[in-house]
């Protein structure tokens, strides 16, 4: 199944995306450079902590950071095959929620209180495919059913506050993949989740790629979440990708100091040891960061060089997938293995 | 070890319930008959998920909270109740908040903020003796003391932590309980506070309260663990009995449920509980997790499972599984 999907047009490509928000005191760099290919049926996790850019990646390329104040350019810009960057803004529109789809962290805010499920699910049916209001309705119930909300027949007239967090996060998951999209944006779809719970959205997630073969861009900050259900990982800081590789190969070693003092920085629930890692200092500001690597300052293998020139992400030699931006590249690998 | 005659702090049988009344049917019961003890030294650690009842209880165990039943006891001595919390137990059970922003007065400068607790308490003799034990305050939590005229505002979020944590230690306690210490934090800065923590106990012996529904962190800094549901302790422990071999359910699935940042976990058995915890204005009978149980039988509607165990590892469960 793979080998077919292979000579397929990747679900998302984004080259050079940039995105400045600007502020009084000039542009604010938060996104610098990104590239981005998934291809259909993989999840990609975007990785990153707080200011990383990385819900600011996944909101340029949904689309939703038009307007003044921000600035977002990218060369190339497709999805399922479309060039995003050739398209009116009306077109852009009716992409948005049928090729590709977001599921917000707050799922309380993200739908409408006012509207009952079955009608805001409906909607999409009757924008996008022009369906009745009773066959809009037909469809939401099964959608409910699809995400295993019970008695769907029953609760599709319910309002989203008679609804748990778990079951809200569902129904945005269900409209999400309404109309089979070939890329889902899920921008920390669990972190207002409790554990018991997130288990069963990040299954429910993983069932649908898997059945309809959509493309998952998932958005986290959380190791864990990215170990269970990426394929591949992209680890941002400041505004940049630091390192992408199989998910398998990034754990087991990493390729850049960031990567490796994170792993060495989270307690492992089977593995408990006694002093954790930690990493001085804190994650830069945006826009505060200097012309070598934004890094540096709390990396502990930087040299002068470091200070100097900011590393480029650079194919590893040997490992055409993986990539990483740092000039000690082959000394964290060397200590990986030893 | 053997354990100390008289725990620091002694909670039995604690009752929360929020709202309800005369005209309002029924209230949250945020904490049913929870009882546990903390020794000198050593740190307890509770998890549980959002609404089992964690931080009611942090709040009644330094006295924020009365509760409506059950008693606190400081080296015996019981908490006043209904009326103020004695001086001296206030002096020695301090507080570590989750937000270190909204916990911080933003308009008071560091010194101010950390040497509250010694106005309050009058531990400092003058105006000079005030500022030098601020600055060792700060060096005690890794910050530079020049920083103590600057604001809130002007810090990150680790270090925000370490200053509501100096403000803590200000008055020389005996219990510190943290709720949700890390939570805010960024992951590459966690380890710090983390480490800090554990740090500042090794040095200065004080006990822990150490409230978080990160797994993997709870059982990092803890040598006892609580697990909470709803309300109810669900099991109470060694931390390597709980997370070694869980007695309770509940345990077991939420340590089964947590993520393991190690791709080859994939595929591990897993215990996936369905659907969300219930609301606790309504509970179930029984034992409160019966609803999402997979060995829940008819016992467990009609008859609440006591926390009991053979030794110190106790579980509040009908077919507790002890020694797996």
């Amino acid at each position: 199944m793979t080998g077919s999907r292979a000579a397929d047009p990747p679900a998302l490509e984004i080259r050079d995306l940039e995105v400045t928000f600007s502020g009084s005191r000039g542009g604010v760099p938060a996104v610098r450079g990104v590239d981005l290919v998934i291809r259909p049926g993989e999840t990609l996790a975007l990785l990153g902590e707080s200011g990383s850019g990385k819900s600011v990646t996944a909101r340029a390329i949904m689309g939703l950071l038009e307007g003044p104040g921000v600035d977002v350019r990218m060369s190339r810009a497709q999805v399922g095959g479309r060039d995003l960057l050739t398209q009116d803004p009306e077109q852009r529109r009716l992409l948005r929620g049928s090729v590709m789809t977001m599921v917000f962290q707050d799922a309380l805010s993200a739908l409408n209180p006012v509207l009952t499920i079955g009608d805001q699910i409906g909607e999409l049916f009757r924008t996008h495919r022009g369906a009745t209001r009773a066959q809009a309705r037909k469809h939401a119930i099964d959608l409910l059913k699809l995400v295993g909300i019970p008695a769907a027949e029953s609760r599709v007239r319910d309002y989203p506050h008679q609804f748990s967090g778990g079951m809200r996060q569902r129904i945005l998951i269900a409209m999400a993949v309404a109309l089979e999209p070939d890329l889902l944006i899920a921008d920390e779809p669990t972190t207002a989740l409790d554990v018991t719970v997130q288990a069963q959205i990040l299954r429910l997630i993983d069932r649908l790629r898997r059945e309809l073969g959509t493309a998952v861009l998932l958005i986290t900050h959380d190791l864990g979440v990215a170990a269970e259900v990426a394929d591949r990982v992209a680890v941002m800081y400041a505004g940049r990708i630091v390192e992408t590789s199989a998910v398998e190969e990034i754990y087991d070693r990493p390729a850049h100091p960031y990567t490796e003092a994170l792993l060495a920085a989270i307690p492992d629930l089977e593995r408990p040891s006694e002093q954790l890692l930690a990493i001085p200092g804190a994650p830069p500001r945006p826009g505060t960061v200097g012309a070598g690597c934004a890094f540096e300052p709390r990396c502990s293998r930087s040299s002068s060089l470091c200070d100097r020139e900011r590393p480029l992400l650079t194919v590893l030699p040997g490992s055409p997938h993986r990539a990483a931006a740092c000039h000690h590249t082959q000394e964290v690998l060397d200590a990986g293995t030893g | 070890m053997p354990a100390p005659a008289e725990p620091v702090l002694r909670a039995a049988d604690l009752h929360k319930t929020y709202g309800g009344g005369l005209l309002r049917r029924g209230g949250v019961h945020a904490v049913a008959g929870v009882s546990l003890e903390l020794h000198a030294g050593e740190t307890l650690g509770i998890v549980g998920e959002s609404g089992c009842g964690k931080s009611t209880l942090a709040r009644m165990l330094v006295g924020l909270e009365h509760p409506d039943s059950g008693q606190v006891t400081f080296h015996g001595k019981p908490f006043a109740r209904g009326r103020r919390i004695p001086r001296e137990v206030r002096r020695r059970v301090q507080m570590v908040f989750q937000d270190p922003l909204t916990s911080l007065n933003p308009r008071m400068t560091i010194l101010d903020i950390v040497a509250e607790p010694l106005d309050v308490h009058r531990l400092a003799k003058d105006r000079t003796a005030r500022r030098a034990r601020v600055g060792e305050l700060l060096e005690l939590v890794g910050l530079a003391p020049e920083l103590m005229n600057r604001f809130p505002y002007e810090f990150s979020g680790g270090q925000r932590q370490r200053i509501g944590i100096a403000r803590a230690l200000a008055t020389d306690p005996e219990v510190i309980v943290c709720d949700e210490p890390v939570s805010a934090l960024d992951m590459s800065v966690q380890a710090q506070v983390v480490n800090l923590l554990s740090d500042l106990q090794k040095r200065l012996g004080v006990a822990l309260v150490f409230i978080a529904h990160d797994l993997a962190v709870v059982r990092h800094v803890s040598h006892r663990v609580g697990v909470m549901y709803l309300g109810r302790m669900a099991e109470l422990g060694d931390a390597a009995d709980v997370y070694g071999a869980p007695a309770h359910p509940y345990t077991a699935a939420l340590m089964s449920a947590a993520p393991v940042p190690r791709p080859q976990a994939r595929h591990r058995e897993r215990i996936v509980l369905a659907g969300d915890p219930p609301s606790p204005v309504d509970p179930p009978s029984g034992c409160r997790f019966r609803t999402r149980c997979p060995q829940a039988a008819d016992v467990c509607a009609s008859d609440t499972p006591p926390l009991q165990g053979p030794g110190t590892h106790l579980a509040a469960c009908h077919f507790a599984a002890f020694g797996a």
